[in-house]
């Protein structure tokens, strides 16, 4: 045999052979303990819940607002909305773009805890 | 009928844990010896392997069946290894991808009478390699995963794996030459 190929043959014999190294104690009993002490986290917290419902009733709020607005004052809204746009157009074009950025970057950044949890696992 | 672990996981999702228990015993040693290969020592490996399987627990609900439950918890026990020393992590990284062609498994039978002596030198010689070896060798030998599973369950690219693989045997090649050697000198 050649020997370079004997010499695969024998790591290879050495690496296949390696046992497994039996456990000096079981942990099944500390991690049974561990785990009936520390409660498993929600998928869902308090927290979120709160979020969800504050963000809910701010567009209920919004809803209903819009909904019961005098027509006129609506309208008078509107304009206001229109003379604003087109202040920014004119004295302030980065405004409205580095706005969008600004949210767009803010949402991609609330994506980062959940990422780092999933890279983490 | 033995309970197939795929009814365990469920159980154990739903929070049973009669289930969670058994899955413990049947996977406490791979991933123990997975720790015992990293920190080399007995007690800091048990301490790991409990944590691996409290977080196990945890972060069951998260999993989704899409790998094995075994390589899922190699994937605990790795990444609980990295923050118990900061330079594994590094140290994989820093291994490259310079060797991208299959590396082939060798079947040629060793005669049991040279083998023993040098099977025996060969395994301390394993015991010596550097931890992040140890990690892949480990991964690949004692466990039987392939190079996707283990770069998966690492989070390192494929040619990463198979260079670290290649390079520890290459390190194993030079203990064998050295051994070889002082048996011609003696």
């Amino acid at each position: 045999m050649d020997h370079k190929l004997k010499q695969n043959a024998l790591i290879e014999d050495a690496l296949k052979s390696q046992p497994l190294a039996s456990m000096p104690r079981s942990i099944t009993m500390d991690v049974m303990a561990r785990i009936q002490k520390d409660a498993r986290p929600s998928l869902f917290t308090w927290s979120d819940f709160m979020l969800g419902l504050v963000i809910a009733s701010c567009v209920a709020a919004l809803w209903f607002a819009s909904q019961n607005l005098p027509p006129i004052l609506l309208a008078k809204l509107r304009i206001q909305g229109i003379l604003l746009y087109q202040d920014f157009l004119v004295n302030a074009r980065w405004l409205i773009p580095v706005s969008m950025f600004g949210l767009a970057a803010f949402l991609a950044a609330l994506t980062i805890p959940y990422l780092r949890r999933e890279l983490l696992k | 009928m033995p309970e197939t672990e795929h009814s365990l996981i469920q159980r154990a999702q739903k929070g049973d844990h009669d289930a969670f228990e058994v899955l413990t015993e049947e996977h406490q040693r791979y991933v123990y010896n997975i720790a015992l290969r990293v920190v080399k020592d007995e007690n800091e490996a048990l301490d790991l392997t409990q944590e691996t399987f409290v977080r196990a627990w945890m972060a069951l609900a998260n999993f989704r069946g899409q790998s094995q439950l075994r390589t899922w918890l190699y994937r605990i026990v790795t990444n609980l290894c990295y923050n118990r020393l900061p330079n594994l992590r590094r140290s994989l990284n820093d291994l490259g991808n310079d060797v991208m062609e299959e590396i082939p498994d060798f079947d040629n039978p060793v005669r049991e009478f040279e083998s023993t002596e040098t099977r025996k030198y060969l395994h301390q010689a394993i015991e010596h390699l550097e931890e992040n070896y140890r990690l892949l060798i480990a991964l690949r030998y004692q466990h039987e995963l392939s190079y996707e599973e283990i770069a998966s369950t690492l989070n390192l690219p494929l040619g990463t794996v198979k260079t670290g693989i290649f390079r520890a045997k290459e390190q194993l090649r030079r203990s064998l030459a050295h051994l070889e050697e002082s048996w011609i000198t003696n």
